[in-house]
């Protein structure tokens, strides 16, 4: 090999500052990747720190203001600290332009900017954290996020902040599918996870500054009491939450859009097969990301809103299960009658379809407002949310993950402790939420650090594989960063599971410095596999 | 990697060509531009919640802006859309000079409309026409009315907000005229002036819809 | 390469900035006008009209790439999205419980402690009579 093939974006440049002054949108996804899976730890901490003080009825652990500061902080370093920016702002960058066979994003000094926000955001957050937490949760509801005197407007304006770098991270995309592609790459032939943070950065452009002016108001209304979420001042708290879930519910979206994305690319992958319903699948994502901005109401059918409201927020709800549907039918049958390999990504990957349509199946139950108002804010609700969330979007994320690490770093991880975690993921989490469901069915609240005798059985369940599930997460992620030390001998080749997509075809693994040798010509359709045939690198 | 040697400098190395080059950064105003009228959005929808809860309320407290600075803030700001819109127009007929000129006067008026706009706002912190709990005028006529705080807190939001672009934009001008004089901006590369001034009469835009929304409620 | 950019006529310039003075006269003129609720979708159509020519002349979005006019209009689109359905909930409360309407809408309670003022914000010492003024036209 001469010296000149050993050039990758990870060797070269070289130095401290060639990292953090980088324009490279591949190390600028790396240093995402890894402030996101710090704050991924922080926050499973926090909830194996919940789930322990849940073992059983009574103060044991901690006092409830310290239970109400870790909820609060749980929700909300998960959710915008690491789901939001996890897969766009990681896997998305290190992977769009390279799938789209672009030299870098549109935008490559707007992408460090972005990322710089976000640290800058972080430290608000992280200040919070050391500082004594907040204890309104996630949701920062008003009237007691006006009044609570614990650290709301340093958390609000850490998100405040970081708000802006999921808009220019959006933009960015946006502008980079829009202008970037090689020609010859038309939008049918884009990768599915391509059309999937097209549809993200949609929402996030649009949805992400509403959620900074609601910040702005909430942090006025501290401290110039203007009134209008304060009932006191002739204001209303209800507008607040209309102001919150117009960007809070699509941005549900913005955390299980990327990660549909992952699952689509995953499966033709490992069942070497042609993705089935290929325009489906990409019309379902946008239509998906426009639905949910018709939906936010559902949120708040307990909060006093109008009855008509009620009823036109509900009866929207339930098209957002169609092209939810569509997708998994899409899935299944994609593998139907393919060479399925259960390989760590495509363990993770059927994980998510169990998991995500039993999420998505109770959001079904939620979305009727006689049901909802028997359990709303109960157990229920966080067991939906997380079968949705973590059996969603964070299992993809893995499955990414496990699917493109050999593509960032060119080293193999072992693949038998990987699939062994990937099933120790699965079981710890259906073991820790599905007694959550039931919980919540017998009228268990959340939010609570104490509970009566009658709901102890489930609850000291759910800590019990909640260890599991967490000890997996950690051993997968230590397993990833071992495959990293120097004298690892896995070599998973360039190609290791014959996929057809750019990022794989078109350059080395890791990738050059500028993604490709010389620049990229198009060549097959990402999911070809009955015209081309493709050996996997990756050795058995 | 550089796709030729005569490749003019300020292409980017990942563009592959100038139009690809100009299009995407206008392409990404427009999209910023979307940002830009959410942020304001969930203002406007406060206001019309409000307005729709207080109609009375809104009458009156309304009487108690300036049309008349309003109204002149609305014609300084129409005449710096116009002389941005010829600065462009200059730069593109390769007039340097006239372009430069063009975008002072773009400044000066920007300054003017702050400068007004400070009137206002002093005017009203010296009566206590000010947003929520520092509230305090309490003449004859908001006697009858209820909660005239929100309206001023919404009054002093976005105006303040919009105030904030008129200073940002301020700013950025400043870069044009900078990056002009300097002749780093010429007839075959202007983006820089082109989406400057697109974000320069979205915030004309933006007035255009707060003049008559603060000021000449009917 | 400049000259595949569309360059607009100075005359365009002068006509579209003569009409946006134009109409800001015209909606000054008609707010002094009383005709009800149509004083509001008056001012709206004429601000929008205005808006359309900066978009269209100054932010030159009639000869640009289409994509960027669909973006805009994608942005109304949300906004209107945003307004129509929080007014489906704040236009219609109290369709079950009155309360839930009432319960907004009243007078802050720090108003019982501002002193009248005269037009110019200073206290003023006749707060007795324009106390009783105040409750009379309450009732």
């Amino acid at each position: 090999m001469s010296e000149n093939q050993n050039i990758n974006y990870l060797n070269h440049p070289k130095g401290i500052m060639s990292w953090l002054l980088t324009l490279d949108h591949k190390r600028i996804g790396l240093m995402y990747l890894f402030s996101g899976i710090i704050f991924f730890l922080i926050g499973g901490l926090l909830a194996l720190g919940m789930r322990l003080e849940l073992a059983a009825p009574g103060n044991d652990f901690v006092s409830n203001d310290t239970y109400n500061s870790m909820y609060t902080l749980h929700g909300a370093i998960m959710i915008f600290l690491f789901i939001i920016p996890a897969i766009p702002g990681a896997l998305g960058n290190i992977l769009l332009p390279l799938m789209v066979g672009a030299k870098d994003v549109a935008f490559p000094r707007l992408n460090l900017a972005s990322f710089y926000i976000y640290s800058f955001g972080a430290l608000f957050a992280i200040y919070t954290i050391v500082n004594g937490g907040v204890d309104t949760g996630w949701t920062f509801y008003t009237p007691y996020s006006t009044q609570s005197t614990s650290n709301v407007v340093p958390m609000t304006l850490g998100i405040f902040i970081i708000g802006f770098s999921s808009i220019l991270t959006g933009l960015n995309f946006i502008a980079t599918v829009h202008k970037m592609r090689v020609p010859g790459l038309t939008w049918y032939k884009l990768p599915l996870f391509v059309w999937a943070l097209y549809g993200t950065s949609l929402v996030q452009i649009t949805a992400t500054p509403v959620l900074a002016i609601t910040m702005v108001l909430l942090i006025l209304e501290r401290f110039l009491g203007i009134g209008i979420f304060d009932p006191a001042l002739g204001g209303d708290p209800v507008l607040y939450q209309h102001f919150f879930w117009f960007y809070s519910h699509p941005a549900v979206y913005i955390m299980i859009l990327p990660a549909f994305g992952i699952i689509s690319e995953i499966i033709p992958v490992h069942s070497r097969k042609k993705v089935w319903g290929y325009k489906f699948i990409a019309y379902s994502t946008l239509s998906i990301a426009f639905i949910g901005f018709l939906v936010w109401g559902h949120h708040m059918f307990t909060s006093g809103q109008s009855v008509f409201s009620q009823i036109v927020f509900s009866f929207i709800t339930y098209f957002v299960g169609i092209p939810t549907g569509v997708k998994i039918f899409s899935w299944i049958l994609t593998m139907y009658k393919g060479q399925v390999s259960f390989t760590t990504p495509m363990i993770y990957a059927l994980s998510f379809l169990f998991l995500f349509t039993i999420g998505g199946l109770t959001g079904i139950f939620l979305g009727a407002v006689a049901l909802d108002i028997h359990l709303h804010d109960t157990y229920f609700v966080v067991a939906h949310f997380h079968y949705v969330m973590q059996g969603g979007t964070i299992i993809a994320f893995l499955a990414g993950l496990h699917h493109w690490w050999p593509k960032s770093f060119g080293k193999m991880y072992n693949q038998k402790i990987a699939s062994l975690c990937a099933l120790g993921v699965f079981i710890g989490f259906n073991g820790t939420f599905f007694p959550q469901f039931l919980l919540g069915l017998r009228g268990m609240p959340r939010r609570y650090a104490t509970y009566s005798d009658q709901f102890s059985e489930l609850h000291t369940y759910s800590t019990f594989w909640s260890t599991i599930l967490g000890l997996s997460i950690f051993i997968a992620i230590l397993n990833l960063m071992w495959s990293l030390r120097k004298n690892n001998k896995l070599d998973p080749g360039s190609n290791p599971w014959g996929a057809l997509t750019m990022e794989w075809t078109h350059t080395s693994s890791p990738p050059h410095p500028h993604n490709f040798e010389s620049d990229p010509v198009f060549t097959n359709g990402p999911y070809d596999y009955d015209k081309v045939i493709v050996e996997p690198t990756l050795k058995k | 990697m550089s796709h030729n040697s005569s490749s003019p400098d300020f292409l980017h190395h990942h563009f592959h060509d100038v139009d690809q080059q100009y299009q995407t950064s206008k392409f990404g105003m427009w999209a910023f531009i979307l940002t830009e009228v959410l942020t304001f959005g969930g203002l406007f929808v406060a206001y019309t919640v409000y307005r729709s809860w207080y109609p009375e309320m809104f009458y009156d407290a309304h009487l108690l802006l300036d049309v008349n600075k309003g109204m002149l803030n609305t014609i300084v700001l129409i005449s710096s859309s116009l002389t941005m819109a010829l600065a462009i127009w200059a730069i593109q007929k390769k007039n340097k000079k006239l372009s430069l000129w063009m975008l002072v006067i773009t400044w000066i008026l920007a300054l003017g409309f702050l400068g007004i706009k400070y009137l206002e706002y002093s005017h009203k912190f010296e009566v206590g026409q000010l947003p929520g709990i520092f509230y305090s005028y309490m003449g004859p006529e908001v006697v009858n009315i209820d909660n005239p705080h929100i309206f001023f807190g919404i009054y002093f939001i976005m105006t303040g907000l919009h105030g904030l672009h008129v200073a940002i934009g301020m700013g950025l001008i400043a870069w044009l005229i900078y990056l002009t004089k300097k002749d780093k901006l010429h007839s075959d590369y202007y983006t820089p002036m082109e989406t400057v001034g697109i974000f320069w009469h979205l915030v004309d835009l933006i007035w255009i819809y707060l003049f008559p929304l603060f000021y000449l409620i009917g | 390469m400049s000259n595949e950019h569309h360059i607009t006529p100075l005359r365009t310039y002068l006509i579209i900035a003569g009409s946006l003075l134009f109409l800001t006269g015209v909606t000054v003129w008609v707010s002094f006008i009383d005709l009800g609720s149509f004083n509001i979708i008056l001012a709206m159509a004429v601000a929008t009209l205005k808006a359309s020519l900066v978009v269209l002349f100054f932010m030159h979005l009639l000869w640009d790439d289409k994509k960027n006019l669909v973006v805009f209009v994608m942005s109304l689109m949300f906004l209107g999205i945003f307004i129509t359905f929080t007014l489906l909930d704040t236009g219609f409360r109290g369709g079950i419980n009155p309360e839930v309407k009432n319960s907004i809408n009243s007078k802050a309670s720090f108003y019982d402690n501002l002193p009248l003022t005269d037009t110019h914000g200073n206290p003023v010492d006749s707060h007795d009579n324009h106390h009783e003024d105040k409750d009379d036209s309450h009732h």
